[in-house]
């Protein structure tokens, strides 16, 4: 999708009488911003090892009140039991199959911008998220006011349909008050031919508060998606995230985090599983700005035939930003010989009293567990599969409600079904 | 049951295994023993079918078949197992599923039912207390976290496990204390039957005064050069490998 074609679907946002005038001026600001930018290159440090072209040589539209669905439609495979639902499709709020749930604030765009004074918070250095807040459509917000534990799980579901190429722009904020807590599923899923998403999301965390934030990116073959997220968190606070990611043909993932108040934890995970030409792109920043915080970061990658998968990752300790306790570690498998992964731990301190571990690995299974497993009677699908899942397994034990974890699991073993072959040319 | 046929083999293509005949019958122990590099190591991992090891010339016939074109899983399956030198740390993979799922592939070879948890429990159960283990073990991931000791403990358990008719012991006494040796020598004696066989690779006497082998071989620089009783075994203590090279 060139520039122009940007701007033909610009000028068609900016005329719908739907979206409130009150924020056609940052869309505006933030939209002439992109175009100064442009799309990424790979001349840009932060795109080096990921090609755009499947947004630069699409042609999307803007997903019109016409693609939302007909009637009701059937979500049944996506079912999780113990949590409320909320179903976006085609960037359309589906409110007679949501169910609404309690103890929450449940906001559209422009009711949060209305309960926030229509302050506006954009980043305005990445081009994604500029490009978020120029047509910026769909997704609900989520406030919790103070001392509220929210029992259920609250899932939005995302779902791409259809044979148009469509681009869709959600944004949407998670507001936990002070010494709240609850579990945010995000599920993108769908069958569309071509989709690009690109998502932002503002997440704050007040004192004590706690988020347990678990991203399931299964989206059709042919989908982009983008998402970028935000996060702050204030004193004692706690975030956890989890994204488990085997679909799309473009993933990327950029989360920056900022550590704002003493004694926050934040915990970054993400297992990706990546086939064909996938490529799968995990861009994480931890900014630790205050004493005593600890974080960490713990990703992985399930690499097959030519697909490619990138894990750049920044944890960053300020100056004032003593008695930080931090890790970081990336670990990768490669089942194909055709298999790429690029990856980029990175540790930038500015303190002098801190603890801070970081490691990288990439490699193909081990040839001699492999044959230790054979030789007691497993065949080598099942000798496979079974390191596969070893490999996972810390990761998938991390989601702690259990409907979602064995949702995740299915899924997962499901492509390593899909997935493992007994060609054994790989060797270490 | 075992027929070892003039056996040329090696790794990355330098030939370890020079012309080696061996025969073993159902219910022999046999004990092969040798410096490091005379190719004990090379025997057991050529009779396992690990693939990295070739095979220039000669044949390795269990029950009458060849089985040199066999994978690692046909040949344990058929009832060949190895309880490795240095057993492999499994990140990630818990140590009951991975016997459970080992057991009941064996069981579904020979047609019978697949355990369930239940029933895989209590058999586990019996084979930890015949080389005292303590079930903790179960729970972690394959030899994680596991001393030598127990490691080798976790070798003898997953044999007693999978009853094999033909356990090959690679330097199965190395890293283990007096103690635990007793345990898995009770654990082997135990397991010996007029059906079972057993090769046993070791350097050192030490583990042929609690399991008594019928036969010792000497290995030197790939071919057996002197077999015997088990007096051989005390003999070469004594006067050491010097005596048998040419």
């Amino acid at each position: 999708m060139n520039l122009s074609n940007f701007q033909t679907e610009f000028d068609k946002m900016i005329n719908r009488d739907y979206f409130s005038d009150k924020v056609h001026p940052m869309r505006q600001e933030a939209f002439s911003k992109f175009l100064e930018f442009g799309l990424p290159t790979k001349k840009w440090e932060d795109w080096r090892f990921t090609n755009l072209s499947s947004i630069s040589k699409g042609e999307f539209r803007l997903s019109e009140i016409q693609d939302s669905p007909k009637g009701n439609i059937d979500i049944s495979q996506y079912d999780m039991n113990d949590l409320e639902t909320i179903v976006i499709y085609n960037g359309h709020y589906q409110e007679a199959m949501s169910s609404i749930p309690n103890g929450v604030q449940l906001l559209s765009g422009s009711d949060f911008l209305e309960k926030t004074n229509w302050e506006f918070n954009s980043p305005e250095t990445s081009p994604f998220d500029l490009l978020n807040t120029a047509f910026m459509d769909s997704g609900m917000s989520i406030v919790v006011d103070q001392n509220v534990e929210v029992k259920k799980p609250i899932r939005m579901l995302f779902i791409s349909s259809g044979l148009e190429s469509l681009m869709v722009t959600p944004r949407f904020h998670i507001d936990l008050g002070e010494s709240s807590s609850f579990t945010f599923v995000e599920h993108h899923v769908g069958e569309s031919t071509s989709f690009f998403q690109n998502e932002s999301v503002f997440i704050t965390l007040g004192q004590n508060a706690q988020l347990d934030h678990i991203r399931i990116q299964s989206n059709s073959p042919s989908t982009v998606n983008m998402a970028n997220l935000h996060v702050k968190q204030e004193r004692n606070s706690t975030y956890s995230f989890f994204q488990y990611a085997d679909g799309g043909k473009l993933g990327r993932l950029n989360i920056h985090v900022d550590l704002e108040g003493e004694g926050a934890d934040c915990s970054l995970n993400g297992l990706a599983l990546s086939n064909d030409h996938q490529h799968i792109d995990n861009h994480i920043i931890t900014d630790h700005l205050v004493p005593h915080c600890t974080s960490s970061q713990n990703f992985k990658t399930v690499l097959q035939d030519k697909s490619s998968g990138v894990f750049n990752g920044r944890t960053i300790v300020r100056k004032d930003a003593q008695k930080t306790d931090s890790s970081q570690s990336n670990k990768n498998l490669l089942l194909s010989e055709n298999a790429l992964m690029n990856s980029n731990p990175q540790l930038e301190i500015y303190a002098d009293d801190v603890k801070c571990a970081h490691g990288s690995s990439t490699g193909a299974l081990n040839q001699d567990a492999l044959f230790y497993l054979r030789s007691r009677g497993l065949d080598i699908l099942s000798a496979k599969a079974l390191m596969v899942r070893g490999f996972a397994t810390e990761l998938l034990d991390r989601v702690n409600h259990e409907s979602i974890r064995e949702f995740i699991t299915q899924r997962f073993d499901q492509w390593l079904t899909e997935n493992t072959t007994s060609d054994n040319s790989l060797s270490r | 049951m075992l027929k070892i046929k003039n056996l040329h083999a090696g790794v990355d293509g330098k030939e370890i295994l020079k012309g080696l005949n061996l025969s073993i019958k159902a219910g022999e122990m046999h004990a092969i023993m040798g410096r490091n590099g005379s190719g004990k190591s090379t025997l057991a991992n050529v009779i396992t079918g690990r693939e990295s090891y070739n095979v220039s010339k000669g044949d390795v016939l269990f029950n009458n078949e060849s089985i040199l074109d066999w994978s690692p899983e046909a040949r344990s399956l058929a009832g060949i197992f190895m309880s490795f030198q240095y057993p492999i740390v499994i990140p990630g993979v818990n140590n009951t599923y991975f016997l459970k799922a080992a057991l009941n592939a064996k069981r579904k070879h020979t047609g019978e039912k697949a355990l369930d948890a239940a029933g895989f429990l209590k058999l586990i159960k019996e084979k930890l207390n015949e080389v005292d283990m303590d079930p903790k073990y179960l729970q972690r991931a394959v030899n994680e976290g596991f001393s030598g000791g127990e490691k080798k403990r976790n070798e003898i358990l997953q044999m007693l496990t999978l009853e094999p008719k033909l356990a090959i012991l690679d330097e199965t006494d190395s890293g283990l204390d007096i103690d635990a040796l007793k345990i898995v020598a009770d654990g082997v004696n135990n397991f010996r039957n007029a059906d079972r066989s057993f090769l046993v690779i070791t350097h050192y006497q030490r583990l042929l005064k609690y399991i008594e082998p019928d036969f010792v071989h000497v290995l030197i620089d790939g071919q057996i050069v002197k077999s015997g009783g088990k007096e051989l075994a005390l003999e070469l203590d004594e006067k050491g490998y010097g005596w048998l090279e040419s």
